[in-house]
């Protein structure tokens, strides 16, 4: 017994805090990575800009801030700032608004997790985007997510709304994965051909694209080897022990779907998926081939949503 | 609503005119005495960040948004002795009683017209008459199933009923919410004494609903009906959905199908309701039975009622004995269902539908508080010793343009409660809304909401104008 409107809010507060705590991930580890490396090695702050969203909010950002691609307007922009609707902080106030009408069904403590990290957002986000102050800010709100997937885990039945929740969550994470590995990781190994001229900084590039999503040390047990590219890649792609990978993903997509109503009608996009993922392994590890790949896997993530929202909501209307 | 013309005059539900601490308080108040007045502010401040962090808020409107304000509480308590309390109780529970007897009545043979005790122009006059509602039989002949009285206390230590809400009646999660909050306050103090416990009210609200299901539903769905999230109540509506494992549907979730069966959209396609309890008002109920603009309500939904096929609490309808011109017939009406003496005492009230008493309330206005029949949340609503000339006359011009839309009383002195403000401890005005549940059997809640006027010597306590509130303590004194 889920309503479909709850099941809709349920699914997109899911997604929405996702994308806090995956974005939060971005910006820890990219700052990182710049603080590590030489000054001339590591110009730009854009790539984050295009992982986290697109150009068209990169010209926004320019408008709006004058001094586009800079740190702190980029950081701001990622973090605080309320007129990007992917922000940090506007992603914590959409997960709570939604959560607000989901309260029902929800553990009372689930509530508690994400209203207190709203009001925390509230009064920190501003101060988030110092540097000084910045890991102290994304390691809170990463911590309060898990707090609330600690809470699910442990006290929240397993019921429709957990699986939706469980849904939306591995969505939003397969994406933010995918787009990590194709925009940065594309840019890395278009760089690693034989004709471009060998970074040094390339092992730290990688440390640094690994801890986007955590994965560094996780990778480092796994292959128990110096980093390389193409295996970096694999591991974020396909690792089916590493629960942030694509294909882990996949498979919770899988479950979840397979738990809830009407999984005729939605396991077929999940196989969709399945086979772009498939036809993945077999390809070549080239950077300009892997931008494309990522955003089929994107797109199958899109027909997913676009099969569970008309199954779900849009059949009930 | 009542007022106090000299704090001297007022009744404390705390401490007695001599000082001394009434006995049900003593506890109380040996412990605020023990605190310095930083500590108790200290403990203020913590009730407040833990209201914030639980999300406890209600809803105002400012330039047309709703706007989530945190909850007002205030951690001075108002306590009450178990010995009264279980009088106002069985007060409560005749009262309501007589109310659904009358309600019934009234959308049957109306025998308390035809014998002459019920004015006849009266029923053709109200407004939350519902001719759709005629001969229709909810189970166990309740239609208030859930109701709140507003109970003050004048100078002289008198209860009085001031109002019963019988339509959708708020405020019952605070009761709930702030006792959560008081008992971090004051853990050793509930360690100590007797303080009747609230929290079983969401658990006799979900037995009282299942009690209405229609017949042959052994494990009937219950959803609570809100009008939204931008509801001033939506807190509420979601906490009581949340605390019965109950749906909380929208008017757009619902549908009535050709079975007349209410379901409800979910994933995994329609599933029948049995039990609807709603808070959306009458009017928005169906937009086939009542208003036809109404988005709030479902289409179909009174003919699924009338069919007997869905429960619906409050019934449709049980709204025309919540009106402040009924309100001066109930003594009456208890007598004449239940042949008992009331033992609530009602607020002497004088009603402008007659021409003697609106000449008295005119000529009086100044020495009486006026009020609109139908308006809840305060608004509309004069005391007038606190109203200049130009206020008195405009609600003059109110009340001749639409006499039986106004009732007046006298001014009471309304009781105090000690309350923190601003560091201090200072006397402020409180009334009580006890929650009365009606079904197969009845309850009411062990104490209620006690609303408090924040504001030095204000009367209004309303939660939307800037009033705040107290837990409230039942406690069994030795």
């Amino acid at each position: 017994m889920l309503l479909s409107r709850v099941a809709d809010n349920l699914y997109w507060g899911a997604r929405y805090l996702e994308r806090a705590e995956d974005t939060a991930r971005l910006v820890r580890s990219y700052t990182e990575l710049v603080i590590d490396l030489p000054t001339s090695a590591l110009s730009s702050w854009e790539p984050l800009l295009a992982v986290a969203g697109n150009g068209v909010m990169l010209q926004r950002l320019g408008e709006h801030h004058g001094a586009a691609g800079g740190e702190m307007s980029i950081v701001r922009f990622l973090i605080a700032d309320l007129g990007n609707p992917g922000s940090i902080a506007s992603s914590i106030e959409l997960a709570r608004e939604n959560l607000r009408t989901t309260r029902e069904v929800m553990p009372r403590e689930a509530w508690q997790t994400v209203n207190d990290l709203f009001l925390y957002a509230g009064s920190n986000a501003a101060s988030g985007v110092e540097r000084r102050s910045r890991a102290r800010f994304l390691g809170h709100v990463i911590g309060e997510c898990q707090r609330l997937d600690g809470v699910l885990t442990t006290v929240m039945n397993r019921d429709e709304a957990y699986e939706l929740w469980r849904l939306g969550q591995s969505i939003e994470r397969a994406d933010m994965t995918t787009r990590v590995v194709g925009v940065r990781a594309a840019t890395l190994l278009a760089s690693d051909g034989p004709d471009s001229k060998v970074d040094v900084h390339d092992d730290v590039q990688w440390m640094g694209l690994l801890r986007s999503v955590s994965a560094l040390q996780m990778y480092q047990r796994v292959t128990r080897g110096p980093i390389e590219g193409s295996t970096a890649v694999d591991f974020l792609l396909f690792a089916p022990s590493f629960p942030r990978s694509v294909a882990s993903c996949a498979t919770r997509i899988r479950e979840a779907l397979s738990r809830l109503p009407q999984s005729s009608i939605t396991l077929p996009a999940v196989d969709h998926l399945d086979a772009v993922l498939d036809d993945l392994q077999t390809r070549a590890d080239d950077g300009a081939e892997l931008d494309a790949a990522m955003e089929e896997v994107q797109a199958a993530l899109v027909g997913i949503d676009d099969t569970v929202r008309d199954a779900f909501v849009r059949a009930a209307a | 609503m009542a007022h106090v013309r000299a704090q001297a005059h007022a009744w404390d539900e705390l401490v007695a005119a001599d000082g001394s601490p009434r006995p049900a308080a003593r506890a109380l108040l040996e412990q605020l005495a023990a605190l310095e007045h930083a500590e108790l502010q200290e403990r203020q401040n913590l009730a407040e960040l833990d209201i914030l962090a639980m999300g406890i808020t209600f809803t105002v409107y400012s330039d047309g948004r709703g706007i989530d304000r945190a909850w007002p509480f205030d951690i001075i308590p108002r306590v009450i002795a178990a010995s009264e309390w279980r009088r106002i109780e069985v007060g409560l529970k005749q009262r309501l009683r007589a109310i659904n007897m009358f309600i019934d009545d009234l959308y049957h043979d109306q025998r308390i017209v035809a014998d002459g005790v019920f004015p006849a122009e009266l029923l053709e006059q109200s407004v939350n008459f519902r001719p759709e509602c005629v001969g229709a039989n909810p189970l166990h002949g309740v239609w208030a199933h859930i109701s709140g009285s507003d109970l003050v206390r004048d100078g002289d230590g008198t209860m009085y009923v001031l109002e019963d809400n019988l339509r959708v009646p708020s405020g019952v999660s605070y009761v709930l919410e702030n006792r959560a909050i008081s008992k971090r306050v004051f853990a050793d103090l509930f360690a100590q004494q007797s303080i009747l416990p609230v929290d079983s009210y969401t658990d006799e609200l979900n037995r009282m609903l299942c009690s209405i299901a229609p017949e042959g539903v052994s494990h009937p769905t219950i959803a609570v009906l809100t009008p939204g999230i931008f509801n001033s109540a939506y807190f509420e509506h979601s906490f009581l959905a949340q605390r019965m494992g109950a749906a909380l549907v929208e008017g757009a979730d619902l549908v009535v199908s050709s079975d007349d069966c209410v379901y409800m959209r979910t994933i995994g396609g329609l599933e029948r309701v049995h039990v609807i309890y709603r808070r959306v008002d009458d009017a928005f109920l169906d937009p086939e039975a009542f208003r036809p603009d109404s988005t709030l309500g479902v289409r179909g939904l009174m003919r699924s009622w009338r069919a007997g096929r869905v429960a619906i609490a409050n019934a449709p309808g049980a709204g025309v004995a919540d009106d402040k011109v009924v309100y001066a017939w109930v003594p009456d009406i208890i007598r004449y269902y239940l042949d008992e003496e009331p033992i609530l005492p009602n607020v002497p009230t004088y009603r402008c539908v007659y021409p003697d008493e609106c000449a008295y309330v005119i000529e009086h206005i100044a020495e009486l508080v006026v009020k609109p029949a139908n308006e809840s949340g305060g608004y509309g609503l004069l005391i007038g010793d606190r109203a200049t000339r130009s206020e008195l006359d405009a609600h003059i011009a109110l009340i001749e343009a639409d006499p039986r839309n106004w009732v007046a009383q006298p001014i009471l002195s309304l009781s105090t409660v000690p309350t923190l403000c601003d560091g201090e401890i200072e006397p402020r005005h409180v009334d009580l809304r006890p929650f009365i549940l009606s079904g197969a059997q009845s309850y009411v809640t062990a104490g209620g909401l006690t609303r408090v006027a924040l504001r030095p010597g204000s009367l209004i306590v309303n939660s939307s104008q800037g009033g705040g509130s107290k837990d409230t303590w039942i406690v069994e004194a030795d």
